[in-house]
C-alpha cells in the first residue's frame, strides 16, 4: 500500500527565481569586452522562455538587483505574461527609476548591487508559495551576478542564506563577472546549490542550460560542477572589513575587525582585553561556514 | 493506480509507433515538438536542451560521462524514449560508437519557439462579433458537465439526465473493455477496468477517450497523424478565447463537433460566423501527455463505523459510490452513505477487488482525513478484505467425474496420467473414483482409450 501523497505536481515542476544584476556601474565597466547588457539580457532571455517550454507548471519570476533598489520585474504565473520578453519593458522602468535613486555623488570602482535585498524579496516570495497550500512547484533561487561583493551586506546576505538554508531552497550562483563572489560561494555551498563562474561568457546559454536547467529531482541523477574552493571569510560588524582573523562576541557571536568594550550587537560587556596576547581566546578565525 | 500511468504512456507509444515518414511530418509542426517535449521524462527533457544548439552527433560515451552512476538507469530510459520518440537518431561512426544528434527538425522548432518565442496556433476573433463570451468559470462548469454527461452515458447510467451527440456507434468504440453485456436482456455491467477507469482522474479518463477516438480514426477515413497535430494544436490555444471556424479545415470542423459533445471546446453561433471556444480541457490535453502522477483533491472521510461521507457535488461520484456502497441520502454537497456486506457483495460480484476499494477510498480521502495514517480506518480496510476472502472460501473448477474402472490396474494407471498432468484432483481407490481438472480432458480422453484397446 503506497501512502498518499499531497502531490500534484510532477517531480520536476520548479519555481526559479532568477535575480539579474542590473549595476549599471558594473555593466558600463563591461562595455569594452564583448560581453554587454543586451547581449547578456538576449542569453537570459532565451534561458527563461527554455524553463518555461520544459513544463506548463513550470514557474519563472525575475529579480532586477539594482544599485539602489531591486525590484519584481517579471512574473510568469500572471496570465498576461506568458512570455519572457514582456520583461523588457518593466526592466527599463525599473533601470530608470533606479538611477533616478541615485545621488550626484560619484561611486568610486564599480559599486555594489543591492544582492542582500533581491535575496530577500526572493525568500518573501517562496515563503509565500509555501503559504499558498500543500501543493506548490519545487522554488530554487539563481543569481546572475556580476558586481563585486559588497562587505555592508555581509550579515544581511548570512542572514539570508540561513534562511533559505532552513527553508531547503538552493541557491545556485552564476558569477559573470570577473572575479569570484565570495557571498555567492558560501550561499551555494550552505544551500547545496550550485556555484559555477563560467570561462566563456559568450556561450552565457550553454551554460545556463546545461547546469542552471537542471530541476530539484534531476540534480541527483547528473554530473555538477561542484565546489573547487570557498572563501569562508566574514566581515566585521563595526567597519564592514572583509577580515581573516578577528574578535568574536562570545554571547551573539558578533564578529570585530578591533578589541571593543561593548557588543554593539548584543550590549553585552567584554571584560579587559588581553593586549599583551591579542592571538589569544576570544580572537578567532572568523567564518560561519566552516 | 499504475493503470493511468499505462494509459499515459500508451499514448506516447502509439506517437512512437507511428511510421517514420509521419513522425517526422508531425515535428513540422511546432505545437507538437512543444507537446512532445513536455511529455518527455525530466532527464531527457534536460537532455533536449543541452543538445539544442549542438549542432554536430555526441558520443554516447560523452553523453555517459553527464550522469552520476545512481542515475544511469535513468539516463538509459530517456535515450531511449528519445530515440523512440526519434527526437534524436542514433547513428555510428565508424568505431562502431554510438552517437547522438537531435532531430533537425525538431531542433529547429524549438530553437525558434526560445528565440523568437511561439506564435499562436491562430488568432481569437475579436471581441466586437463575438458579443456574449462565457467567462472562465461558466466555460469550466460547462466543460465539467459535457464531461459528466459523457463519463454517465458511457457507463449507461440511469442518472444521466440528457444524452450526448455523440453517435451510437462511436459510444460503441468507447465503451469497448470497460462495459461487459452477458446478453441483451440484462443491462451491460461494469467490467474491472471500466471500475479502473472510474477512479482515474479527468485527464486520464480523457486520455483514454481520445486515444480510442485516435486509434480508430482510420476506420472514419482520417489520418491518424492528422488528428493527432490538431488535438495537440489545440491544446495550445488560449482557454475561453473565441477562435472563428472559417480558419480550420472541414475534417478539423467535423473533428471540432466531436470534441464539444466531450466538453473540450463549446460551439457558438453568431448572425454571420461561428466560432470555438476551448475550454480547459481541451488546453489540458498536452498536460495529460506527460507521464505525471497528478492527483485532486479528495473528497471522501470514512468513520469507523462505516459510515461514508463525501462531499462532492457531483452525480458521477455518487455513481462510483454507488458501485460499492449503499448510498442513503444525498444533500446539496453531501452524499451520505455506508458500506456494508451487501453492497460489497454486488461489487465483488461485478469483478471489483477489495484492493481497487481500498485504494480509491485512500486516494480520495478529504484533505482533514489525508493527513491521518491511515486515512481509511483500519477496521474498515480490514473489513473490506475480510469479506472479500469470505467469498473465496469455495474455489470452482470445472472439472470431470469418472467411475466403473474395468481394473484397478486401470484406475491407478489413470490416476498415475492424472497426475503427471497436474490434473488430479479427487481419487478414491476403494470405490475406483477419480475426478480430474476440465483442462486434461482431451488427454484423458485419448488415454482412456489406448487403454481399452
Amino acid at each position: 500500500m503506497t501512502p498518499v501523497s499531497s502531490k500534484l505536481y510532477a517531480d520536476d515542476v520548479s519555481l526559479l527565481m532568477v535575480l539579474v544584476d542590473t549595476n549599471p556601474y558594473f555593466w558600463s565597466s563591461m562595455k569594452n569586452t564583448a560581453f554587454t547588457f543586451p547581449k547578456f539580457i538576449s542569453h537570459v532571455l532565451a534561458f527563461l522562455n527554455s524553463i518555461l517550454l520544459l513544463n506548463q507548471m513550470n514557474q519563472v519570476v525575475v529579480i532586477a538587483t539594482g544599485y539602489n533598489s531591486c525590484d519584481y520585474v517579471f512574473d510568469s504565473s500572471t496570465s498576461s505574461m506568458q512570455r519572457a520578453e514582456c520583461l523588457l519593458e518593466k526592466l527599463e522602468d525599473f533601470v530608470d527609476k533606479d538611477e533616478s535613486l541615485s545621488q550626484e555623488d560619484s561611486v568610486d570602482g564599480v559599486g555594489f548591487s543591492l544582492l542582500s535585498g533581491a535575496l530577500s524579496m526572493a525568500l518573501c516570495y517562496i515563503q509565500r508559495v509555501f503559504r499558498s497550500g500543500p501543493l506548490h512547484p519545487q522554488p530554487r533561487i539563481l543569481c546572475l551576478h556580476g558586481s563585486p561583493d559588497g562587505p555592508g551586506q555581509y550579515v544581511a546576505v548570512m542572514n539570508s542564506i540561513f534562511s533559505a538554508q532552513r527553508s531547503m531552497v538552493p541557491i545556485d550562483s552564476c558569477v559573470i563577472g570577473s572575479q569570484h563572489s565570495a557571498f555567492l560561494q558560501q550561499a551555494s555551498y550552505i544551500t547545496g546549490g550550485v556555484y559555477l563562474k563560467p570561462q566563456v561568457s559568450d556561450g552565457l546559454f550553454q551554460y545556463l542550460s546545461t547546469v542552471f536547467a537542471t530541476d530539484l529531482h534531476s540534480r541527483s541523477f547528473l554530473q555538477l560542477p561542484r565546489p573547487v574552493g570557498v572563501d569562508f571569510r566574514a566581515s566585521c560588524f563595526c567597519h564592514k572589513n572583509t577580515i581573516d582573523m578577528g574578535f568574536i562576541c562570545s554571547v551573539c557571536l558578533s564578529i570585530f575587525c578591533k578589541h571593543h568594550k561593548k557588543c554593539s550587537t548584543c550590549g553585552s560587556n567584554f571584560g579587559e582585553a588581553r593586549k599583551q596576547d591579542p592571538s589569544a581566546s576570544d580572537q578567532r578565525r572568523t567564518s560561519y561556514g566552516s | 493506480m499504475p493503470q493511468v500511468k499505462i494509459v499515459a504512456r500508451n499514448f506516447m507509444d502509439m506517437v512512437a509507433s507511428l511510421p517514420v515518414m509521419k513522425l517526422d511530418m508531425l515535428y513540422d509542426n511546432s505545437f507538437i515538438c512543444e507537446a512532445i517535449l513536455r511529455s518527455l521524462p525530466p532527464l531527457a527533457k534536460k537532455y533536449v536542451l543541452q543538445m539544442l544548439y549542438i549542432d554536430i552527433p555526441i558520443t554516447a560515451k560523452s553523453m555517459e560521462e553527464w550522469v552520476l552512476p545512481d542515475g544511469f538507469s535513468k539516463h538509459k530510459v530517456a535515450i531511449d524514449r528519445l530515440i523512440q520518440l526519434r527526437v534524436m537518431t542514433e547513428t555510428f561512426d565508424r568505431k562502431k560508437e554510438a552517437m547522438y544528434q537531435l532531430n533537425p527538425k525538431f531542433q529547429f522548432n524549438l530553437q525558434k519557439h526560445i528565440v523568437y518565442g511561439g506564435v499562436l496556433p491562430r488568432e481569437p476573433m475579436p471581441s466586437n462579433i463575438t458579443v456574449r463570451l462565457p467567462s472562465l468559470e461558466e466555460l469550466e462548469a460547462y466543460a465539467v458537465e459535457q464531461w459528466e454527461c459523457f463519463l454517465l452515458n458511457l457507463i449507461s447510467s440511469s442518472e444521466a439526465g440528457k444524452t450526448t451527440n455523440i453517435s451510437s456507434s462511436m459510444m460503441k468504440i468507447f465503451q469497448r473493455g470497460l462495459l461487459s453485456q452477458r446478453d441483451d436482456r440484462e443491462p451491460p455491467r461494469l467490467t474491472e477496468s471500466g471500475f479502473q477507469f472510474l477512479l482515474m482522474d479527468t485527464n486520464a479518463q480523457l486520455w483514454y477517450i481520445i486515444r480510442e477516438y485516435i486509434t480508430n480514426a482510420e476506420e472514419r477515413g482520417v489520418d491518424s497523424a492528422d488528428l493527432i497535430a490538431f488535438l495537440l494544436e489545440l491544446s495550445f490555444h488560449v482557454t475561453g478565447k473565441a477562435y472563428n471556424t472559417n480558419t480550420i479545415t472541414d475534417l478539423q470542423r467535423s473533428i471540432i463537433k466531436d470534441l464539444s459533445d466531450l466538453g473540450l471546446v463549446k460551439l457558438q453561433q453568431g448572425r454571420k460566423e461561428s466560432w470555438f471556444i476551448p475550454t480547459k480541457l481541451a488546453t489540458n490535453l498536452s498536460i495529460s501527455l506527460a507521464d505525471t502522477t497528478t492527483r485532486k483533491q479528495g473528497f471522501i472521510v470514512i468513520e469507523t463505523n462505516f459510515r461514508l461521507y463525501a462531499y462532492s457535488t457531483s452525480k458521477l461520484h455518487c455513481e462510483i459510490l454507488r458501485l460499492f456502497a449503499r448510498v442513503e441520502y444525498q444533500l446539496p454537497n453531501l452524499i451520505v452513505g455506508a458500506i456494508n456486506k451487501e453492497s460489497l457483495y454486488k461489487a465483488f460480484q461485478n469483478g471489483i477487488t477489495s484492493e481497487q476499494i481500498v485504494s480509491f477510498l485512500q486516494q480520495n480521502a478529504h484533505p482533514r482525513v489525508a493527513e491521518r495514517i491511515p486515512s481509511v480506518p483500519e477496521n474498515v480496510t480490514d473489513q473490506i478484505r475480510l469479506w472479500e476472502s469470505d467469498l473465496n472460501r469455495v474455489e470452482m473448477t470445472p472439472a470431470h467425474f469418472y467411475d466403473e474402472f474395468p481394473s484397478k490396474d486401470v484406475f491407478e494407471a489413470a490416476c498415475d496420467f492424472a497426475r503427471e498432468y497436474g490434473g488430479l484432483l479427487w481419487e478414491d481407490s476403494k470405490r475406483m473414483r477419480l475426478v480430474v481438472k476440465a483442462d486434461i480432458l482431451a488427454e484423458m480422453k485419448e488415454f482412456l482409450r489406448r487403454q481399452k484397446q
